[in-house]
This record gives C-alpha cells, structure tokens and sequence, in this order.
C-alpha cells in the first residue's frame, strides 16, 4: 500500500513538472467556467427574433408586428416571402409568421382574418415559445374586435353612432390592460442561473470523463519510458502500481473539476455548504470510475497513440450518450444505450443535488452504480494488462 | 568448487507459435560476471525477463539466492537490480529523485534511499549533478545513472542489458571500472552485449545464445582456443562462426 502511494506522489510530481500539462489542467476549468459565466451569468430573459412576411401591409397588421416588437425581449425582423421561403429550406430559420394580404380589410369588415406559421418540424423550442407570444397578442386584436362588435350590436337602434363606440370601448380596452382582473406577477427565488442548474451537471461529468481519456495513457506512458519494466523488477506489486496511477488520476480528474465546483458555487451560489460537499462525494465517486475505465483503456493499450484515442472515443461515446449535449427520450434505443454510460448515473446524482436539491441519500441508486464501476473496473483492468507488450 | 547464485533449470518459453526460449539452462557463480551473447531475436531478452521475474516461464524454473522465480518472485525482486538496455528513467525529475523513488520501489526507507542515491550518485561521478533534471544530462551521464539506480537496494545480482550502447570511450571506460569494483566487492552480475571485446575484458565466462537455445558456454579464453590460439583469435570471431553471418532481424 505504501508504494501505491510513492506511485501516485511520483505522477503527481511528474504532473507539476510538465508545465503545459498543468497549466492546461488547471485553465481549462476556468475557462469552461468563464464559457459557462458569458453564456449563463448575465440577463437570463428570453430573447428571441420573430420573423415576419407582411403581405398584407394593412394597419392592422402594422399594429401586429408593433405589439409583437414591443413585447420584453422579443424583436421583429420584417422579410419578403421569397427570403423566408428560401431561409425556411436552408433550415436558417425554423418559423416564419405570415400575415397574409387582406389581413386588415378582412378585420374591418368585421369577417375573420388568420395568421399563419410556416415551419420546420415543431418549430424548434424558440419558435414554439416565439408562436405562443405572437398567439397572445393576435388574442388581444381579436378581444378587441369582439368587444367592440358585441357593444356596436348591443347599442344597434339607439342612435349612438360607430364614431362613439369604437374610442370608448377602446378606452376600457386600455385600462383593462393596464389593470386586469386577472394579474400575473413575477417572484423570484433562490439564485438567477437557473440554465447552470440545468448545464453544469453535464459540463462537470463531461469534464471528468476528459480526464479519463487523459488519464489512460498512464501506464503506456510507462512503458514508453521503459520504466514499467524496470518497477515490475522491484518489490512493487501489479496490484500496487495500479493503485497508484488510480488514485493519482481520481487526484488529478478530482482538483480539476474542483475547481469548477468552486468557482460555481463562488459565482452562481448555487450550492449550500452541504450540497457543495455531497456534490464533492459524487465528483470523487465519478473520478474514482472514470479513473477505473481509463485504466482499463490503459491495460489494454499498447502505443500512447492507442490510449489516446480509445480514451477520447469512450469519452464521447459516453458524453453523447450520458444526455450531456441533448436530452434523451425516455423508452428511446439511446435510452436504453445511456444506461451503459458512466454520465448518465453521475449526471442523475449531481442533477438529484444540484437541479433538485435532494440529499446523497436520494441518489443513491446511481452512486452504487458508479462504486460498482470502480470495484469492476480494477479488477478488469488488473486481468487485462500485460507486463510485456502483446506477450 | 564455485558456489552457484543462480541456476537456470531448463526453462520454455513461447509466444504463439513462436519458441523465444527452448530449454535453456546454466549456473552463474556468487561473485562472477557472467555474459549472455546472441544476435538479435536469438532470446537473450526473454531469458533476462523470465530470469527478472518479468515474465513467467512456460516450464521450468530459475533460483537465485536460493529463492525460485516461480514460487517467490517476491524475495527475488528484494535481491536482483536490473539496468535495462533502453533507458528507464523519468525524464523530467532530477537524478536524485529519480534514485530515491526506485529506492523507495526496492524497499529502502526514505533515509536509507536518500543515502544510497547519494553514495551511488557518487560512484557513477555524478554527485554534483544529483538536483540536475535528466533530461538536460548527456547520454553518458543518463547511462550511469541508469546503472546507478539498478544498484539501489545493494542487490545481489545484477542484470545489465548492454550498459553501454551509445555513450562515448570514457563513460564506457568509467562503467567498466565500477564493474570490476562491483565484482571485487562479490556482486554476482548477468552481462549482455554486442560488443564482443566488453565481454572478453569483463565477463568470466560467456553463454551464446541462438534460436532460443544456449548454443555454446564456457569462459572466454577456451571460446577462442576452440578457433585457434587465444592470443590471435578474438570473441567475435567465435560468436561469428557459431552464429554464422546472415543478417538478422
């Protein structure tokens, strides 16, 4: 046990050698953070373009696109039918509200007018949320034209003429608007990244499993430098030297996503004290198995180039699969092929904590999980390896 | 008669269906340098790694120090060091924390190991670069330093697997004389090399090996006589006529 440990103090002294490796280790969480803070940190409103063909050019669809402008967040780019079309196949743009001509003549006489979505797909979830906000300020024309039509029906025969309906009925429009019967109103609670709630989780298991395919050349790395022989010729056990590179990469993966953790929790608040350690136990618990995988990958590798490349390939296998970069159905073929990433069970135990602001003792089905990985792992990787390579 | 350090019991091995070592065996005496000689691919390499506990033999076995390799590996490891051919160093950490790290990896507490990195460091003349990083240091000096951390642990046999490729006349000339100290001192060393003259100058006897078999054994003296009067015939002559002159892979 004790030369384990001179293993993992040797990597970790040959890590403070290499100056590039560290200054890359230690920067790259500060620059994911600093990605995550220009992307998260700021306004978290909506903000969206509504694209708009205006075929009609009448007051009323004037008076659409001014209400749809001036609506928080939202801004209005006006194009010809022929751009919209042409953008709508080259997948630019995935909605296009058209107002088509006779919108406002159809209005005035008092017929129906309609407004159209043309679309790729559903739309996408901007121009989902984008159509819902259009619907309601249409709604608001369309309450405004049924109030007026039902007063000019209901005062038809007094003599009160159409001059004097329409202000004032528009009057009490605006002062309805101003006061609703029904109001909504905004509280806010707890800390404004609601986004970094929902991203870092991925970002964080994204970023231990990079450390696992950095870590996977470890024992060819050795080899390489001959010096794998040379250990296996002293008192050091197989058992010990894997030991060692094990908890000198749950070392190296661990101060690294740390540092995340830490700047997250010194810059979004996101985390309590306790949250902030359980959310520690699982990043030790999903280094200790990413670090078990890349020590398998390490095993079986023969050329560092090989370790490279199997460690990124599993890394994003796993990343891809895990949901980090899209969400993934449940019941889908990619469901059931998540279940054999690593970052499908960290994700759910920091998502248990960190999104839900449950206790490790709710996420415990995929902490087990992940310490059966570890426990797995090093067997395998201790039954793979060979002392000499390909013999 | 001699007493035998090290015996090698008729020992296999095979990879695939390719036979590296096919029964090979042979005693090295306490004390002695023993060669090992071969062209290359002829197992002189599988036989030191079997014989360093690196690989297992397929059948047969080695005792050295009167511990088997094949049922306690453990207690050979305490008594052998072994300097590779290719240099096993880390590159990147000075030459003495490079020796105290393999002493730790040999058993030597942290006292003991500093202490004989330092002695060590001073036999092979490079006291006064110990804080040096190896990477800066001449192919020369990598290779006493090479040889100097195989001596950590004060073992009792040493494996030395060409110490001398690559270096110039007067580190050459320095890792011989440390050698022959070795030797006086009663090391017991298994020497490899293709340099025919190293072994005539250093080595006892001599073992040559091909396909995978010890085709020829005794010291270097009764070698030559074989071809004719020692004095005028040399090792390589020997090594030639026995291995023959086709080139090998």
């Amino acid at each position: 046990m004790k030369r384990a440990l001179f293993i993992t103090l040797n990597e970790v002294k040959l890590y403070l050698q290499d100056k590039g490796d560290l200054a890359f280790g230690l920067l790259l969480p500060i620059l994911t953070f600093a990605l995550m803070y220009g992307a998260f940190g700021g306004q978290t409103l909506f903000k969206a373009t509504a694209s708009i063909v205006d075929e009609d050019k009448g007051a009323y669809s004037q008076q659409l696109i001014k209400s749809i402008d001036s609506v928080d967040g939202i801004s209005v780019d006006v194009m010809s039918a022929k751009e919209a079309d042409t953008k709508l196949d080259r997948s630019d743009l995935l909605m296009v509200l058209f107002i088509p001509a006779g919108f406002s003549d159809n209005l005035t006489a008092g017929g129906q007018a309609e407004l159209v979505f043309k679309q790729r797909g559903n739309g996408g979830t901007e121009g989902q949320i984008l159509a819902s906000i259009i619907r309601g300020e249409a709604e608001n024309i369309n309450q405004e034209f049924q109030a007026r039509h039902l007063v000019a029906a209901n005062l038809a025969g007094t003599g009160i003429s159409d001059a004097a309906i329409v202000p004032m009925v528009q009057d009490y429009l605006t002062q309805e608007r101003q006061q609703p019967a029904v109001s909504v109103s905004q509280v806010t609670t707890g800390g404004k990244p609601d986004f970094v709630n929902q991203y870092l989780p991925g970002i964080v298991t994204m970023y231990v499993l990079f450390a696992l395919s950095l870590s996977s050349t470890t024992i060819v790395e050795e080899r390489r430098r001959g010096t794998l022989e040379r250990l296996l010729t002293t008192r050091l056990s197989i058992g010990e030297l894997f030991l060692g590179k094990f908890l000198s990469n749950i070392a190296r993966g661990f101060v690294q996503t740390l540092i995340l953790l830490i700047l997250a929790y010194a810059v979004f608040q996101m985390f309590t004290p306790l949250s902030f350690l359980a959310a520690m136990v699982i990043t030790l618990l999903f280094t200790a198995a990413a670090g078990a995988i890349g020590l398998i990958v390490a095993a079986i590798s023969h050329t560092e180039r090989a370790a490279s490349w199997v460690g990124v390939v599993v890394t994003m296998f796993m990343t891809m699969m895990g949901g980090t970069f899209f969400t993934i159905a449940k019941g889908s073929v990619l469901d059931t092929l998540s279940k054999i990433s690593l970052n499908t069970y960290a994700n759910r135990a920091y998502r248990t904590i960190i999104s839900s602001g449950g206790s490790l003792g709710q996420a415990w089905q995929p902490l087990l999980v992940l310490a059966g990985v570890v426990i797995v792992g090093l067997i395998i990787s201790r039954m793979v390896f060979k002392p000499v390579a390909g013999k | 008669m001699a007493e035998a350090f090290v015996v090698v019991k008729e020992i296999h091995k095979s990879f695939k269906d390719f036979k590296a070592v096919n029964g090979v065996s042979f005693t090295i005496n306490k004390g002695e340098i023993f060669g090992l000689l071969g062209p290359n691919g002829a197992g002189k390499t599988t036989t030191i790694r079997m014989m360093a506990t690196v690989l297992p033999a397929d059948s047969g076995d080695i005792i050295i120090g009167g511990h088997s390799v094949k049922n306690d590996a453990e207690a050979v490891r305490s008594i052998i060091g072994v300097c590779p051919q290719d240099l096993a160093l880390y590159e990147d950490l000075s030459a003495l924390d490079n020796m105290v790290f393999f002493g730790r990896m040999v058993g030597l507490s942290g006292e003991e190991s500093r202490a004989q990195a330092k002695k060590n460091l001073e036999l092979m003349g490079l006291e006064d670069r110990a804080k040096g990083k190896v990477s800066k240091f001449s192919g020369g000096m990598k290779r006493r330093i090479n040889l100097a951390i195989a001596l950590m642990g004060e073992p009792e046999l040493l494996f030395l697997d060409e110490p001398t490729v690559g270096i110039d006349p007067q580190s050459r000339n320095h890792i011989f004389e440390n050698i022959q100290n070795l030797e006086k001192k009663g090391l017991t060393v298994l020497y490899t090399t293709h340099y025919m003259e190293e072994a005539d100058r250093l080595c006892s006897r001599v073992a040559i090996m091909d396909g995978g078999q010890i085709i020829a054994l005794d010291t270097p003296r009764n070698l030559k006589s074989q071809l004719g009067s020692p004095d005028k015939v040399t090792l390589e002559d020997v090594f030639l006529k026995l291995t023959g002159r086709s080139l090998r892979d």
